[in-house]
């Protein structure tokens, strides 16, 4: 199905926000796809239900686009390292712009019962850029985690948009105007997965419309899938042919440790090659095409027997006829 | 996976590589060479032939260490029999490594190896020792994954580490690597085309059922009308014209 191997690392770029410069912390981030998904999932439910009870009452998304919603994001760090695993949300007063502490509170405390070594290491919110009173809802959370990050998803729908539509800031105290202040600064992360968690979220991420569910449309999702893999395969592949055609050309030195490597690789194919593969393969083949078969059958017999029952109800002889059955019996 | 044992490797190879570097006398090498040999994790000696001062020994008294070498990189039990003349007395340990080697080079060529074949080459003359072998010294050092098929007597490879390559195996691989290219490319392409073939079907499914319903609707406007004009006149004239409309 999907290429990457377990526990698969992409570095993410974030993309170019009106913010400051990039962090210097020094700290890796790593994030892990169950967060991203909580956090569109939270977003897309309050979205909806805003449009649910709005309905009729305003006909643009103006309401609508201005919500955020805001939530915590607890992890790990260890060291240098922090890896962000889970995230719960939260209830922002909208007047007052603080977090309801109580339930911040409890949520911790239900969380650190089943995950023990997880504490809370920052926020989130969804918007497409960073905002003035985020910083009060950073400092608010200081006094939970001493430097908390702050996650920012961007909801908006971008298809040229290559990269994950998510960004972590750090905060940093620079001197600004003779005056030190805290600004949000970026930083890199890295996608981090474990092999459960990988297929999960995939197969979260691929649950189908419920109205979308007609064969062509499934049909050409799993070959997408299946050719993208492929695809990735065949690019990979092409980067060891190309390093061999150097190395015979002379234009990189012989590694005999990689070519000892490529050699046991390429002596995998063909991967299956013997007489009881094709024999079950085939009959296999055989066998789906027969309940193909059989299907179409059924199909064109039931629609001939409802042509034939159509046919008699209108060729019925009325009932006046005495004796009459109608022409096609 | 795969690159653990090389990994192993990587460090031995090291480690004898600077040993062989710093001597210098043409016996000491030849120790060295055997103590290669019979090192139970070391499969590899690709490195070791490359270094200028075991080239250095041809044509010395200690020219069979070279070949030895040489054996070991590229050939297998049976070279070595064949050859038994010219080559010095092997110890266990290297005639162990040398059956490791030759079942990685038999595994080169073909996935399924025969018992039969397994047994001539590396000189057992019993399944159970043959499959002891395979289990103790091939499985568990982690140089061949595979399938021991005791049914059909034979050992289906899934992986096996590489031995070192001579020159015109490097060609062969690029070739292999090319072909798997293009049948890869062709069959992106014809993912492709099934994925379209798939979406035009499914449009002109669409487009047919949507005409069909539109020519249901025409039939039962046609009869609405007809039914009220024909309200006059129901007699059994009237049901016909009714029954030849509906044939449309």
């Amino acid at each position: 199905m999907s290429a990457p191997s377990d526990s698969a690392t992409a570095t993410a770029h974030a993309p170019a926000s009106a913010s400051a410069a990039s962090s210097s912390s020094g700290l890796t981030f790593k994030l892990h796809p169950l967060v991203i998904v909580n956090v569109s999932d939270h977003h897309t439910r309050v979205k909806a239900q805003a449009a649910c009870s709005g309905d009729g009452s305003s006909s643009s998304g103006e309401t609508q686009r201005g919500s955020r919603v805001f939530g915590c994001v607890i992890g790990v760090q260890r060291g240098r390292t922090v890896e962000i695993f889970n995230s719960f949300e939260l209830v922002l007063d909208p007047v007052s712009g603080s977090l309801d502490r109580a339930f911040l509170e409890k949520k911790q405390e239900l969380y650190k019962k089943v995950f023990p070594d997880f504490y809370v290491l920052g926020w989130y919110s969804t918007g497409s850029d960073v905002r003035d009173t985020d910083m009060q809802i950073h400092k608010a959370l200081m006094d939970v985690n001493e430097s908390p990050v702050y996650l920012l998803l961007n909801p908006a729908i971008n298809l040229s948009q290559k990269d994950l539509p998510v960004t972590i800031y750090e905060s940093e105290l620079h001197v600004i105007d003779g005056s030190p202040q805290l600004i949000f600064v970026r930083s890199n992360y890295t996608i981090e997965t474990v092999e459960a968690e990988r297929i999960s979220v995939d197969h979260v991420a691929h649950l189908k419309p419920s109205d979308g569910g007609s064969a062509a449309t499934q049909l050409a999702a799993h070959l997408t899938g299946i050719h993208s893999a492929i695809k990735m395969l065949n690019s990979r592949a092409r980067v060891i042919h190309q390093f061999l055609v150097a190395m015979k050309s002379g234009e990189v030195p012989v590694d005999n440790s990689l070519l000892r490597q490529v050699s046991s690789l390429v002596r995998r194919l063909p991967a299956m090659e013997s007489q009881k593969f094709q024999d079950d393969f085939l009959m296999e083949y055989n066998d789906t095409l027969l309940m193909t078969y059989l299907a179409m059958f059924t199909n064109c017999s039931s629609t001939m027997n409802e042509l034939v029952e159509k046919i008699n109800t209108s060729y019925e002889r009325p009932a006046t006829r005495r004796g009459g059955r109608g022409a096609f019996m | 996976m795969a690159m653990d044992a090389e990994r192993r490797q990587a460090e031995l190879i090291g480690q004898f590589s600077a040993q062989a570097a710093a001597l210098s006398s043409a016996p000491q090498l030849a120790a060295l060479v055997l103590e290669a040999t019979s090192h139970p994790a070391l499969f590899a000696f690709s490195e070791l032939l490359a270094l200028p001062a075991l080239t250095k020994l041809a044509g010395t008294q200690y020219a069979s260490s070279l070949d030895l070498l040489r054996l070991f990189a590229y050939g297998t039990l049976k070279d070595y029999k064949s050859n038994s003349g010219s080559l010095p007395a092997l110890l266990p340990d290297q005639v162990r490594k040398l059956k490791q080697l030759s079942v990685l080079t038999l595994a080169e060529s073909t996935k399924v190896l025969p018992y039969d074949q397994l047994m001539q080459e590396l000189d057992v003359s019993n399944v159970r020792e043959l499959e002891d072998f395979l289990i103790n010294e091939c499985m568990y050092s982690g140089i061949v994954r595979g399938k021991l098929d005791q049914l059909r007597r034979c050992f289906e490879v899934q992986f096996a580490s590489g031995r070192d390559l001579t020159p015109d195996q490097l060609n062969n691989m690029i070739d292999t690597l090319s072909d798997w290219l293009g049948t890869s490319d062709s069959l992106l392409h014809q993912i492709q085309e099934k994925i379209k073939w798939a979406d035009t079907m499914s449009e002109v499914n669409k487009k047919h059922q949507k005409e069909f319903e539109d020519r249901v609707e025409e039939a039962k406007k046609s009869i609405k009308k007809l039914n009220n004009l024909s309200r006059q006149t129901s007699t059994y004239g009237g049901m016909t014209t009714f029954s030849l409309n509906l044939e449309e």
